[in-house]
């Protein structure tokens, strides 16, 4: 298991929005897409409206967002 | 004259006829807020009444549970967070606490939720200038969005707006254009033409919030009690328990979001007035806490900001209150290393102490008032409730300590004393007072039972009783004269070759008043200022009469320096005087209640013995008075006990109580003066 990241081949880093169905209750727009966010909260999943950005649910995401902390990471491969 | 005070529980509805004050409450109805107030009215009769002075917590109360209409916020782009940063003050008792988070954040609770707050492309610099002009195409984009949303108001508060109105103004018309004009719209340089973007931000957004809540409602108010027969001016009370018309509270309606405890201030300053005393502790003692406030030279000591909840302030003149968790609800608890304490947690009305026998067991500082004799069990509140001095008892001796049960209700009520005197004391030298010329005015259900206890912590001359000591709060509001203010921004050095300019704005400011008042006043002019290099301000700096000339210049930096050594203690002559904010207020004087001299003469008799347990060493011997046999000049040495509908005054031993020509009490140490 490596400890250090591979260096970006993109040219932009930037957080996958997976649209999903239904609309926005706030503006009734059909544009619905799930994403993770850091806010001054820490990490959250959101499924935010694309045409408002209204946040149609919020929900505490990991504390460290995507990174797993070494602890976590041999637990979970010995089957933890 | 009639005044109304629409509380959460309660609407207080108080009427002055010929000198006789009648008092009548309604149970407030948040589906109809109107309704009750006219109920309330009628019931007291309405015709032939000249005023009708109208306050209410219901703004405060909207804001504070979040139950508020749909609004937007508009802003420069980039600045639509200004509502969650504040001026990023955190509470004293939170400075070292990470997990703190502002409830004025979006992670809480936003007034404006963070997808209504918009940014629009355009920018002006500090000067005036444009940067950016303002982007109409963009701008109308932002607002299609807000009108999917369907919101019901929007405000509006671009950088730099308070030097020119130009982008505000023309984002308002687009506005009215995509969403309509029945949409209710608030732009900052009118609301608020006050530099400083933040508090002018939530001013013009607490400004949409007050339109949406009060307009409909104010029309309802007007037109029942028009068809209940009243003919006369209906006025309603701002944060400083200031009047102006309803039609006036209307254009900015940010100066009524909340309005009832300044109104005791305002009715200690006129009893001052009447009785010759222009230093006053203002202490309303109720059931939950004690609200203190001071009036300096005969006038309330007011603020430029008005504190909504924590760091949400707005540019309203409001009146400086403190406020204290003690009062006859305060609950008496043990803490863990066995200390008595009492409150902040009150028993509150439902289900109040103990001794009100509606399920309360916890005893609080009136259970403590009626074990030691100082409550007639069978003359509370006029005789309106029974108090069961056993329930007292056994709340009492539930209390979890090796204290004795005399102890423990003796020093119950000398901790509650204590505790309202600390706050007093704190109060008054906070704005650099000597508590030695002050005379304290009493006032509140709860206030003429523990302050006169409070005198030899608090060194004030006197204690006065006002006559209607129970209903004084609601009195202020006819105590008081219309005002119409209007403030302006302009950074400007206090040189003798600035005078134009600062006339300039004062004379503008006079204009507007004058004409939206249609009548003359009295004028009062002011201006915060600072020293060069400073980023805070000195309030409220007294401006000369007559015109501001480059003689007046020097007489403005020298009144300047002398309010900021009140102030802060220090003076800086050397250093140059920067005008910041200048203020104009137009006082119209109205119709306010008197407190009408009684004829003297006679002796105080006293209706009969009590015996008073638990004040000092032993049971103690006291005559009981009954307030209205009382005529003025009566002497009563301590202890005794004075007896009034909704209040009861304790006169301790070493004190003496004398009733003034207008029936109030005055309470003095017995030797006073020696």
């Amino acid at each position: 298991m490596t400890h250090t990241f591979q260096r970006p081949t993109e040219r932009y880093l930037s957080v996958e929005r997976r649209p999903v169905d239904g609309a926005c209750p706030e503006c009734g727009a059909e544009e619905l897409a799930e994403y993770r966010v850091l806010s001054d909260g820490g990490w959250f999943d959101v499924r935010k409206c694309q045409a408002c950005l209204c946040s149609v649910s919020r929900e505490p995401a990991p504390p460290f967002g995507s990174y797993v902390p070494l602890g976590l990471q041999i637990a979970k491969d010995a089957g933890g | 004259m009639l005044g109304v005070d629409v509380g959460g529980t309660f609407t207080d509805v108080v009427s002055v006829r010929d000198g006789r004050v009648e008092v009548t409450k309604v149970p407030s109805d948040p589906a109809d807020p109107a309704a009750p107030v006219v109920e309330g009215a009628r019931r007291l009769g309405l015709e032939g009444q000249p005023v009708f002075n109208h306050a209410s917590t219901m703004g405060l109360n909207a804001v504070i549970t979040r139950t508020l209409p749909k609004v937007a916020f508009l802003t420069t782009e980039g600045h639509r967070d200004i509502l969650d940063r504040g001026r990023i003050w955190r509470p004293p008792v939170r400075q070292s606490d990470p997990s703190w988070r502002r409830s004025f954040g979006d992670a809480a609770r936003p007034l404006v939720p963070r997808y209504l707050r918009r940014g629009v492309c355009e920018r002006l610099l500090a000067d005036g200038s444009v940067h950016l002009p303002l982007d109409e195409e963009q701008a109308r984009r932002q607002l299609a969005v807000l009108k999917r949303c369907a919101v019901e108001g929007v405000a509006i508060c671009l950088l730099n707006a308070y030097v020119d109105a130009a982008h505000e103004r023309r984002l308002r018309e687009l506005t009215h254009e995509v969403l309509g004009d029945e949409v209710a719209v608030s732009i900052s340089s009118e609301t608020s033409p006050l530099a400083k973007e933040y508090a002018r931000a939530s001013t013009t957004v607490i400004d949409v919030f007050m339109k949406l809540i009060f307009t409909g409602y104010a029309h309802r108010l007007a037109e029942g009690l028009g068809e209940a027969g009243f003919a006369g001016e209906l006025n309603f009370a701002d944060c400083a328990a200031t009047l102006l018309p309803w039609s006036e509270a209307l254009e900015k309606p940010f100066r009524i979001v909340h309005a009832g405890p300044a109104a005791g201030t305002m009715s200690s300053a006129r009893l001052g007035e009447a009785l010759g005393e222009r230093n006053l502790v203002c202490c309303d003692v109720g059931g939950t806490s004690t609200d203190v406030s001071l009036v300096v030279d005969g006038q309330p000591f007011v603020d430029n900001t008005f504190e909504l909840e924590h760091d949400l302030i707005i540019n309203a003149l409001s009146t400086e209150i403190s406020s204290v968790g003690a009062g006859g609800g305060s609950i008496v608890s043990i803490s863990s290393s066995g200390d008595v304490l009492v409150g902040p947690a009150s028993a509150g009305s439902d289900p109040g102490p103990a001794c009100y026998g509606r399920g309360g067991t916890q005893p609080t500082v009136t259970d403590a008032a009626l074990l030691m004799g100082i409550l007639d069990p069978e003359a509370f509140a006029a005789g309106a409730l029974r108090l069961d001095e056993e329930l007292a008892r056994r709340a009492f001796e539930s209390l979890e300590t090796p204290l004795g049960f005399e102890q423990r209700v003796g020093f119950a009520f000398r901790i509650a004393v204590a505790n309202i005197a600390e706050e007093v004391t704190n109060v008054v030298l906070r704005r650099g007072g000597d508590p030695r010329d002050f005379t304290l005015i009493a006032y509140g259900a709860a206030g003429p039972m523990l302050l006169p206890a409070a005198l030899d912590l608090l060194h004030v001359g006197r204690v006065v009783i006002p006559p209607h000591p129970g209903n004084f709060s609601a009195l202020g509001l006819l105590s008081t004269d219309l005002v119409y203010y209007d403030s302006r921004s302009a950074y400007v050095p206090l040189f003798p070759e600035s005078a134009p300019q600062i006339a300039a704005v004062f004379e503008e400011m006079e204009r507007g008043l004058r004409a939206r008042a249609g009548q003359d006043g009295e004028v009062r002019r002011s201006f915060d200022g600072r020293l060069f290099g400073q980023s805070w301000e000195t309030p409220f700096v007294q401006v000369p009469d007559g015109p501001i000339t480059a003689e007046t210049i020097p007489e403005l930096v020298e009144r300047f320096h002398q309010a900021y050594e009140r102030r802060y203690g220090n003076r800086f002559p050397y250093v140059p005087v920067q005008g910041v904010s200048y203020r104009v207020e137009l006082r119209v004087p109205s119709e306010k209640v008197e407190f009408a001299p009684l004829e003297a003469g006679g002796e105080a008799t006293p209706t009969r013995t009590i015996e008073l347990r638990r004040l000092g060493s032993g049971p103690l011997e006291a005559a009981e008075y009954d307030r209205d046999s009382l005529p003025p000049g009566a002497r009563i040495a301590g202890p005794a006990v004075i007896r009034e509908g909704l209040a009861t005054t304790l006169i301790v031993p070493g004190q003496t109580a004398e009733v003034g020509r207008l029936g109030e009490l005055l309470i003095e140490r017995e030797n006073a003066g020696v």
